[in-house]
C-alpha cells in the first residue's frame, strides 16, 4: 500500500492544459496528418474510380520506402531524389498490375470482394518478397538533417517531418491538378461519378482506370517515403498504415481529394492531441474507435455532400 | 439404401481418424492434423457469415480470442477444467457478436469489412492493456497431468468431434429454409427484404451461430497451447487466412471451406518445411490471385464443373443463378 502511494507521489504531474503542449502537439499533428492524407488519396481514387479497394497500397508505400532506405545508404541519394527513380517504376508496375490482374477480375460478380481478395494476395507477395530480400529488420532513414530542428517561440519542428509534409502537400497539389486541369484527369472523374454515362460520351474506361491506379500506386510510393521520414518501418508494419488509409476513406468519403487531405489532416490532429492527453498506447484504440464509429453513423464520410 | 450408401465413405474416413491415435504416431503428426481440424472449424464456421449470407467478416479471430480469454480466466480464477469452461466461452462470443452484429451488420460490402477488422484490432489493444488478463505478458496455465503422447491424442480427437459438427452444422444450415434466407441476403438483400424474408433476423442468427463454433474450439485451444498471448490469439493473420481458406474451396456451399481448409493447411505445412517459410508464403499468395482470376467460385465448384457434373448444381446454388 505504502509503495504504491509512494509511486503516485514521485510521478511527476502532467501539466495537459500547457498552451506550449497543446500547440506543440497540433503541429506536429498536423505535419503527420499531411503525410496520412497523401498515402491515403490514391487508395480513395482506386476505390472511388475503379470500386477496386487495393490492400496492397500500404505495401507499395513500404516498396518504395525500401528504395529510399537502400539509395540512402548504399548511394547516398536522398530520399526526396530516389522519388524520380521509384514514381516512374511503381507508375509502370500499376499499369502492369492493371492489365494482367485487375482487369480479369472487373467483370465478376462482387468487383469489390473480388478486388478485395485478389489484392491481398498481392500483399502476401509483395511483403514476403521484401522480406526474403531486406529481413524483418526495422529501417529507419538517417540523413544528415534528420536530427535537426527548428526552433519557431517555443515550438519544435523536426526538419524531416517538415520535408515529408512539404513532399505530400506537393504530391496532393499534382493529383488535384492533373484531376481539375487535364483532359485525362476529367474522364476520371467522370468516371467515378458515372461509369456507364462516361462510356457513352466515348470515354475509354479501360485507359482511364489503367492510368488511375498507375497514378495511385505512385501516389502511395510518394507517400510510403513521406512516411518513413516520421516512422520506422518493416515488411509486416503495412497491416497498420492500411487501418490509416481506410480512416482516412471513410472520414473524407470514397474518391474524393480535398475530403482526403482534410480528413488526413483531422486525423493527424486528432491523434497528435489525443496522443497529449491520454497514454500512447491507448490512442490507437481511440482511432480504431472513431473508425468504427463514423462508420456505423456516416459510412458515406463526413464531407458528401 | 442410396442415402446410406452414400455415407458409408465419409463415416468410415471419420472412424479411421478417430482411430488413429492408437497407431502412436509421432507427435508431430498428432499436432499438424489437430491444427488442420483447427481451420476447419474456423473456415466452416466464417463460412455461416462470409459465404452463406456474403457478409466478409475480418473479425473472426477475435471470436476465436474471447474464448480462449474466457476459459484461461475461467480455469485461472475457478479451476474449472477447458472443457466444462468451452460452453461459458461459445456463450460470451456469442454475446460479443450480438453486440458487434446489432449495429455492424447494418453496413455492407467492405464497410462491414473494414468495421469487423477494426474490432480485432479495438479487442488486440485493450487485453493487451489490461494487467487482469494478463497484459502483454500473456498467461501460463498448467499443462495437462500426462505424458505429450495421450494429451495430444485427447485434444486431437476433441477436435475431430468438434469439426465433424461444425461441417454436420453447415450442411445442415445450408439445406434449411435458414440457410436459403441467408443465400437470398447473398444474391440481393432489397427483394429478399420486399419478399418479407427478415434479413436483419436472419444475419444476426448467423452472425451469433458463426461466432459460436470459434469460442469453443478456442475455449479447448487455450489449454492446448498453455500459454496464452495477445499477438498468439488475436493475430490478424489467422483472420485473413480462414476467410481465403473459405474463398479458395468456395464460399457457397459447405464442402468449400472443409476442402479449402485441408488443401492449403497441407500445401503450407509442405512448402513450409520443403523450402523457405518466405517462398512458402509467395507461392501462397500467388496461388490467392490465381483462384480468384482463373477459379472466382472456389476450387470446389470448379472441379465439378469441369468434370461435367451438373447434378451438384441445385444443392447449393440459389435459384437466382439457377435460372441463368
Amino acid at each position: 500500500m505504502q509503495g504504491r502511494q509512494l509511486l503516485v507521489k514521485i510521478r511527476p504531474p502532467l501539466n495537459m492544459l500547457n498552451p506550449i503542449v497543446i500547440l506543440q502537439s497540433i503541429v506536429s499533428g498536423l505535419l503527420m496528418g499531411g503525410i496520412f492524407a497523401l498515402f491515403g488519396v490514391g487508395f480513395s481514387l482506386t476505390w472511388g474510380v475503379m470500386k477496386v479497394i487495393n490492400i496492397a497500397h500500404a505495401a507499395f508505400g513500404i516498396m518504395a520506402s525500401y528504395i529510399a532506405y537502400w539509395g540512402l545508404t548504399l548511394y547516398g541519394i536522398d530520399p526526396v531524389l530516389s522519388l524520380c527513380l521509384s514514381l516512374p517504376l511503381l507508375f509502370v508496375t500499376g499499369l502492369l498490375i492493371h492489365r494482367f490482374l485487375i482487369q480479369p477480375i472487373t467483370r465478376s460478380r462482387d468487383v469489390v470482394v473480388a478486388s478485395m481478395i485478389l489484392t491481398f494476395g498481392l500483399a502476401i507477395v509483395l511483403e514476403n518478397i521484401m522480406l526474403f530480400a531486406w529481413s524483418p529488420d526495422e529501417r529507419l532513414i538517417t540523413t544528415a538533417y534528420s536530427s535537426q530542428v527548428i526552433f519557431i517561440g517555443d515550438i519544435i519542428i523536426k526538419v524531416s517531418n517538415l520535408i515529408g509534409f512539404i513532399l505530400s502537400l506537393m504530391g496532393i497539389l499534382a493529383i488535384y491538378l492533373f484531376l481539375y486541369r487535364t483532359c485525362t484527369g476529367k474522364a476520371v472523374r467522370a468516371t467515378w461519378q458515372d461509369p456507364e454515362g462516361a462510356a457513352l460520351q466515348g470515354i475509354n474506361l479501360r485507359r482511364v482506370s489503367m492510368i488511375t491506379f498507375g497514378i495511385a500506386i505512385a501516389s502511395a510510393g510518394a507517400g510510403g517515403v513521406a512516411m518513413a521520414y516520421m516512422y520506422s518501418f518493416n515488411p509486416p508494419v503495412h497491416n497498420l498504415w492500411l487501418i490509416f488509409l481506410f480512416l482516412v476513406v471513410i472520414v473524407g468519403g470514397v474518391g474524393s481529394v480535398i475530403g482526403s487531405a482534410i480528413a488526413g489532416l483531422m486525423i493527424g490532429l486528432i491523434t497528435g492531441l489525443s496522443g497529449a492527453f491520454f497514454p500512447m498506447q491507448w490512442v490507437n484504440v481511440l482511432l480504431f474507435g472513431l473508425l468504427m464509429g463514423i462508420l456505423l453513423i456516416k459510412p458515406e464520410g463526413l464531407f458528401k455532400k | 439404401m442410396q442415402k446410406i450408401i452414400k455415407s458409408i465413405v465419409p463415416v468410415s474416413f471419420i472412424f479411421l481418424l478417430a482411430f488413429l491415435p492408437i497407431l502412436q504416431p509421432p507427435a508431430y503428426f498428432l499436432s499438424f492434423i489437430f491444427k488442420v481440424f483447427l481451420y476447419i472449424i474456423l473456415a466452416e464456421s466464417w463460412n455461416l457469415i462470409g459465404g452463406f449470407t456474403g457478409y466478409l467478416s475480418f473479425g473472426h479471430v477475435a471470436f476465436f480470442g474471447i474464448g480462449v480469454y474466457t476459459s484461461a480466466m475461467l480455469f485461472q480464477h475457478f479451476g474449472l477444467s477447458p472443457f466444462i469452461g468451452a460452453i461459458p466461452s461459445g456463450l460470451l462470443s456469442s454475446a460479443a457478436a450480438w453486440i458487434i452484429g446489432y449495429p455492424c451488420l447494418k453496413l455492407r460490402g467492405p464497410y462491414f469489412a473494414v468495421v469487423t477488422l477494426c474490432f480485432v484490432f479495438i479487442i488486440d489493444l485493450v487485453v493487451k492493456n489490461w494487467t487482469f488478463l494478463g497484459g502483454s505478458e500473456g498467461i501460463h496455465l498448467k499443462l495437462l497431468p500426462m505424458d505429450i503422447q495421450l494429451s495430444r491424442s485427447i485434444f486431437y480427437e476433441t477436435f475431430l468431434g468438434l469439426a465433424v459438427a461444425s461441417v454436420l452444422v453447415a450442411r445442415w444450415v445450408q439445406h434449411t429454409k435458414f440457410g436459403l434466407g441467408l443465400a437470398s441476403i447473398r444474391e440481393d438483400e432489397e427483394v429478399a427484404q420486399t419478399l418479407c424474408i427478415h434479413t436483419a433476423d436472419l444475419k444476426i442468427k448467423a452472425f451469433i451461430l458463426s461466432a459460436f463454433i470459434p469460442g469453443v474450439a478456442g475455449g479447448i485451444y487455450a489449454y492446448y497451447i498453455s500459454y496464452i498471448h495477445p499477438d498468439i490469439v488475436f493475430d490478424i493473420n489467422i483472420s485473413i487466412l480462414i476467410v481465403l481458406m473459405a474463398l479458395f474451396g468456395g464460399g457457397g456451399s459447405w464442402a468449400g471451406p472443409l476442402v479449402g481448409a485441408v488443401f492449403l493447411s497441407i500445401v503450407n505445412e509442405f512448402l513450409s518445411i520443403f523450402i523457405r517459410p518466405e517462398f512458402a508464403r509467395i507461392i501462397y499468395g500467388a496461388m490467392f490471385i490465381a483462384v480468384i482470376i482463373f477459379m472466382p467460385d472456389g476450387i470446389v465448384t470448379f472441379f465439378k464443373k469441369w468434370m461435367g457434373i451438373r447434378k451438384i448444381q441445385h444443392s447449393y446454388t440459389s435459384p437466382v443463378d439457377k435460372e441463368k
